[in-house]
């Protein structure tokens, strides 16, 4: 992260740069949906790239490509409509869609695990949840039933589920909204992924269990390196989490940064338009007269739909000529600091003086 | 501690008084009843004129049925409402017809609440014409101007729901609402299905809608920085009963429920510097309304739980001046910080 600001607008490769301790880099990938309008771009040359140990969030709104792109990662889009249709994903340097569909199991659910938002829909509901955790560990780790059955216990006692070797025994209707995500989550865990993407998997949850599961998959992270993608449109969330965030808009990325330099200096309008929009709790309470809300005029476009130049400028405070002409490239403004907009600049000078 | 019920007029829009609402559980074939839920239990609360107040409380605490149970759309199991100063708890359809245009429901999901086979101009303009209010002309001339107000342009009166994003439907919803003029606005999670960048939208045009009108609401969500945003004073409900309920700066800076302590420290805070705060992090989940705690519905998560609190349920009282709170550990008085007594 020495070099200073890059103004090559194929700058988008080196935005992931290679590091010794990259587990996953996601480059230019595309991937596309076939719809009786045309081919959507549902995630349009978006590149990122993971540490061991690390947790990167990637945030949007619905629509915006951030889940997509974590289901690219695992190959799990449905074909057809949909496909990848350019790009790499290296995970430890090797592309994982150029593997056979039989690696790639090896892969999945065992050096990369997913965690997704509606735990009912991920789970069978015709076994127990004891069986089909202690089914991923004998798959994966080649142990007897037996075997695999105690360390499922084992694995849901360590999510904090009270009374474990009763409640391996309970079909997932027999659970709790935050139960159930916990089961999920010992079954993402109980290989000792090397990465584990979590997309949203929060956001169907009270605030107070919301709380729980935050901080069990950062003790996880804590005790065994994982590195993890948390996806989420909780700005909240990721601010308690994120060591570094991007965020996506219309499939493409349009910031990268630190955690603080996010949330202290943003880059994007969109982003800065993100941040103001969202009712600040604490900042407010002490005021008389709460402030009126920032909106982000208009809404968020149709991807079949999406305007010329930067799919953001209807809706941009800062758009200048350009912006409804020329799509802007991603650009390195600070270091480490991306973002891709004709007017970041303008944009970085305002936040700093806001 | 300025009151807002007191700049805003003593006498309240809409009180109730020990509302309950029970539903039976049935099991079987036939119906069997083997329990009930207590989904609303005992609730009391005012809305002032021009004032909102807001209901908290995570999945299944009540505060939805408390909302529709006030606007009589499910039958109260027991207590009483009233709305300016009458009693309508028990009035029929025929009588019931007049408070109804007086208070009006703004839904979460705003396309399943809007019929699919309508335009958006007939949606807007039914209540006028199932409650008969003026010619044709002049209701067409109403819904163009409701249409004006909540931000739709006027060639959107012919579109149908699903032409419109979830931010547009949700303005087809409040413009709805608005038509009969109402008092009163329940807003059920009227935010919650919305982008982030759409919320802020919705929030700022209910609240100039409020100023505009004058209009009450009850804000009924489970997002408490929208709820502190929008809200003059808030109830914290769990498992049924209100825990806690003052004005909306007391309630976020000196809580003296455990419950509401631990819900406001389990939001997470848009701000990097806000990751060192000291947090309380609840054990367990919300149990069954079903089957519910003996005493305080809370001890079984409470980190100041005792004896009292496991026999006795704490009745919710005024602490302070206008902060009622229902928790043995401010018998005498409220006590900061929270502690468990010796």
């Amino acid at each position: 992260m020495n070099e200073l600001v890059s103004t090559d607008a194929g700058a988008l490769a080196s935005a992931v740069s290679p590091d010794i301790d990259t587990i996953l880099e996601i480059d230019d990938l595309q991937t596309h949906f076939r719809s009786p309008g045309g081919i959507v771009r549902a995630v349009d040359g978006v590149s990122y790239s993971v540490r061991r140990g690390e947790t990167l969030c990637v945030v949007g709104e619905s629509g915006c490509g951030k889940s997509v792109t974590a289901l690219s990662i695992l190959r799990l889009i449905t074909s057809p409509p949909g496909r990848i249709a350019g790009g790499e994903i290296r995970f430890e340097g090797r592309n994982l869609l150029a593997l056979s569909e039989a690696e790639m199991e090896r892969i999945r659910g065992n050096e990369i695990s997913m965690i997704f938002q509606e735990p009912m829909t991920s789970l069978n509901p015709l076994y127990t949840v004891g069986r089909q955790i202690a089914e991923a560990i004998a798959l994966h780790q080649g142990l007897p039933r037996r075997e695999a059955m105690a360390k499922a216990v084992d694995m849901l006692r360590r999510v904090a589920i009270p009374d474990a070797e009763n409640r391996a025994r309970a079909y997932p209707h027999q659970l709790s909204g935050g139960m159930r995500q916990r089961v999920m989550i010992a079954m993402a865990l109980s290989c000792n992924p090397k990465v584990l993407i979590a997309d949203e998997p929060t956001t169907a949850l009270d605030v107070t269990i919301q709380a729980q599961i935050l901080a069990l998959i950062r003790e996880q992270q804590e005790t065994l390196g994982t590195a993890v993608v948390l996806i989420t449109h909780d700005m909240g969330v990721v601010a308690e989490t994120a060591d570094r965030v991007v965020v996506m808009y219309a499939g493409k990325k349009v910031e990268e940064a630190k955690v603080a330099d996010l949330f202290e200096q943003p880059a994007h309008p969109y982003t800065r338009g993100l941040l103001g929009s969202i009712p600040d709790m604490a900042g407010a309470a002490r005021s008389l007269r709460r402030p009126r809300l920032t909106e982000i005029r208009g809404t968020v476009p149709s991807l079949a739909r999406l305007p010329p130049g930067c799919s953001f400028a209807p809706r941009c405070a800062f758009a200048t000529p350009i912006c409804q002409q020329a799509v802007p490239p991603l650009e390195q403004h600070r270091p480490g600091h991306w973002a891709a907009c004709w007017n970041a600049e303008r944009v970085l000078e305002g936040s700093a003086a806001a | 501690m300025s009151s807002s019920m007191a700049e805003r007029g003593t006498a309240p829009l809409v009180e109730v008084c020990n509302l309950e609402k029970r539903f039976p559980v049935q099991r079987g074939l036939f119906g069997r009843g083997v329990g009930q839920v207590h989904a609303v239990d005992g609730v009391s609360f005012r809305i002032a004129a021009s004032e909102t107040l807001g209901l908290v409380g995570e999945s299944g605490c009540g505060k939805s049925t408390a909302g529709r149970t006030l606007l009589r759309l499910l039958e109260p199991s027991g207590g009483e409402i009233h709305f300016r100063g009458e009693e309508i708890t028990a009035l029929n359809a025929q009588a019931m017809l007049p408070y109804r245009q007086r208070m009006q429901m703004i839904h979460q999901d705003p396309y399943a609440s809007l019929n699919p086979r309508m335009t958006a101009g007939e949606i807007v303009g039914e209540p006028l014409t199932i409650h008969g209010v003026g010619l044709r002309a002049e209701r067409r001339e109403r819904v163009a101007q409701l249409f004006d107000r909540v931000g739709l342009r006027p060639e959107q009166m012919h579109a149908y729901p699903h032409e419109f994003s979830g931010g547009q439907r949700q303005r087809i919803g409040i413009a709805r609402a608005l038509a009969l003029n109402p008092a009163l606005i329940v807003c059920d999670e009227p935010v919650s299905a919305l982008d982030v960048s759409i919320q802020a939208q919705i929030i700022n045009l209910l609240t100039d809608l409020q100023e505009e009108y004058g209009l009450s609401y009850l804000f009924v969500a489970h997002d408490l920085a929208v709820v502190e945003h929008i809200s003059h004073r808030v109830a914290v409900m769990y498992l049924g009963r209100i825990v806690e309920l003052t004005d909306r700066s007391t309630l976020f800076e000196a809580p003296l429920h455990p419950y509401t302590e631990a819900l406001l420290s389990a939001v997470p805070v848009p701000r990097v510097s806000a990751r060192r705060r000291k947090r309380v992090i609840l054990a367990g989940d919300v149990p069954s309304p079903v089957n519910r705690p003996t005493g305080c519905h809370f001890h079984t998560r409470c980190l100041y739980a005792h004896a009292r609190c496991r026999a006795e349920a704490p009745a919710l009282r005024e602490v302070s001046e206008g902060h009622l709170v229902a928790c043995h550990l401010h018998d005498a008085g409220p006590k900061l910080p929270l502690a468990k007594p010796a």
